[in-house]
């Protein structure tokens, strides 16, 4: 697709913003979906193209301005629903579910 | 039937990897040293064909083997396997007669996203 | 969970990322669609065990064994192979060299793709907008932005990864080096070298 992820020779999209080191992962919820995509990718739920063409898939501002691992967190939940492996539903309730252990800390 | 990846597994899995060839052998089409068109596909789905190659001419440097072709791998996991090849582009080519010629590019192409080109300059 | 250090602070109520993926790992693992172990080695694999310096070692072995460097140039995957070093995002290695007259320069324009074998995850810049745009259009005013002084008359070459070939640059090996071991050489071959985004350091600074 002539999605937003094809920059080759965009223009104006801002500094390098180089650093000579960094963490290989910024936050442990990065490693948990990098780890987790590893784990369902290549073994019979998605293959490497799916994957990639669920992030190009992503709404362009978004594209741009989220963080790296966003991509992969949307690329990840974007194929977890459309294969029907998880619903919506279901990572909804989730997340209600640990919000309300959070809450009672 | 999918598989769960297991912790002992892990070394093992990261270390082989998920390599794309197809252990075929599949007539190429184009050879080492032959000029080439990107094709000016505007596919909807997924493509490896990056946009500033699509309608440039370049030259054939290596042909890296037969790999399945990811347009069709990401809609219903269909190999379609090819040869891939690696074609180099002038700067000239690709942005233009004010780009500095002594730049160069390189860029990995799927058999399906070229066709010859003439040995006349276009 | 593994014992590192979080980098979050406790006091600090998770946000609604950190939420997401831990509502979201708890229903794979549940499901048994993922282990939770799994997902610990594989972060435990690529923060302390896979990285540059797999890559520097393979610089380093080129520059003193010209055997090698051979059998690096004829078959990359190999070669780096021999030294332990194989597979995700390294299927297929190639390695390219820089000259007095050919500067490489590595980028995934369509995402993120790099020589994890040898090089590890890549850094937040290369996988960025600005990087993969600019890197084709005008490597010399990228090169120039991070600080490196590439002489006009040398070639620049560009290799975008757009297919499953995974690039790595053998950077030139600094003067005043005559002698020094492999692990002497190593301390010189930074991660930017081998992405053509930077040189090695020179043996003076080093010391």
């Amino acid at each position: 697709m002539n999605g937003i992820h094809d920059l080759g020779g965009m223009h104006g999209l801002g500094k390098i913003l180089h650093t000579p080191d960094e963490p290989v992962f910024r936050s442990e919820w990065e490693g948990r979906v990098f780890a987790m995509l590893l784990s369902v990718n290549g073994v019979g739920h998605v293959n490497t193209d799916e994957f990639r063409h669920s992030m190009e898939r992503m709404e362009p501002a978004q594209y741009l301005s989220v963080s790296y691992y966003e991509h992969w967190l949307h690329g990840l939940e974007t194929l977890l629903y459309e294969k029907g492996i998880i619903a919506v539903a279901d990572l909804d309730a989730k997340l209600a579910q640990i919000k309300g252990n959070d809450a009672c800390q | 039937m999918p598989i769960v990846l297991t912790s002992d597994m892990v070394a093992g899995a990261l270390k082989t990897g998920h390599s794309t060839r197809v252990d075929v052998a599949i007539e190429p089409r184009f050879k080492v040293g032959q000029r080439v068109r990107a094709k000016n596909l505007q596919p909807l789905g997924h493509t490896r064909l990056v946009r500033y190659v699509r309608g440039r001419v370049g030259i054939v440097e290596t042909d890296y083997g037969v790999f399945t072709l990811p347009d069709t791998m990401a809609h219903g996991n269909i190999p379609t396997p090819q040869h891939v090849y690696r074609v180099s582009f002038t700067s000239h080519e690709l942005w233009g007669p004010a780009a500095d010629p002594k730049n160069s590019y390189r860029v990995g192409l799927w058999e399906d996203y070229l066709d010859p080109a003439s040995d006349m300059a276009p | 969970m593994t014992s590192h250090e979080h980098d979050h602070d406790h006091t600090k109520p998770p946000s609604q990322l950190e939420l997401r993926v831990k509502a979201l790992e708890s229903l794979l693992v549940e499901r048994k669609i993922v282990e939770a172990a799994a997902l610990d080695a594989i972060v435990d694999a690529y923060e302390n065990k896979i990285g540059p310096r797999n890559g520097a070692a393979v610089v380093a072995r080129a520059w003193v064994d010209p055997d090698y460097k051979v059998r690096l140039f004829a078959d990359s995957t190999a070669a780096i192979a021999e030294l332990g070093f194989s597979g995700l995002q390294g299927e297929d290695l190639a390695v390219v060299e820089n000259t007095p007259a050919v500067h490489n320069m590595i980028v995934c324009t369509l995402c993120s793709c790099y020589p994890w074998p040898t090089l590890g995850l890549p850094p937040s810049w290369y996988k960025a907008a600005p990087y993969r745009s600019r890197v084709v259009i005008d490597p010399r005013g990228v090169l120039k932005e991070l600080g490196l002084d590439v002489p006009a008359d040398k070639e620049v070459r560009v290799w975008d990864s757009t297919a499953e070939v995974r690039y790595m640059v053998l950077p030139e090996r600094p003067s005043g080096t005559d002698g020094w071991t492999e692990a002497q050489l190593m301390e010189l071959i930074t991660r930017d070298s081998m992405i053509g985004a930077g040189l090695t350091k020179s043996p003076v600074k080093a010391q």
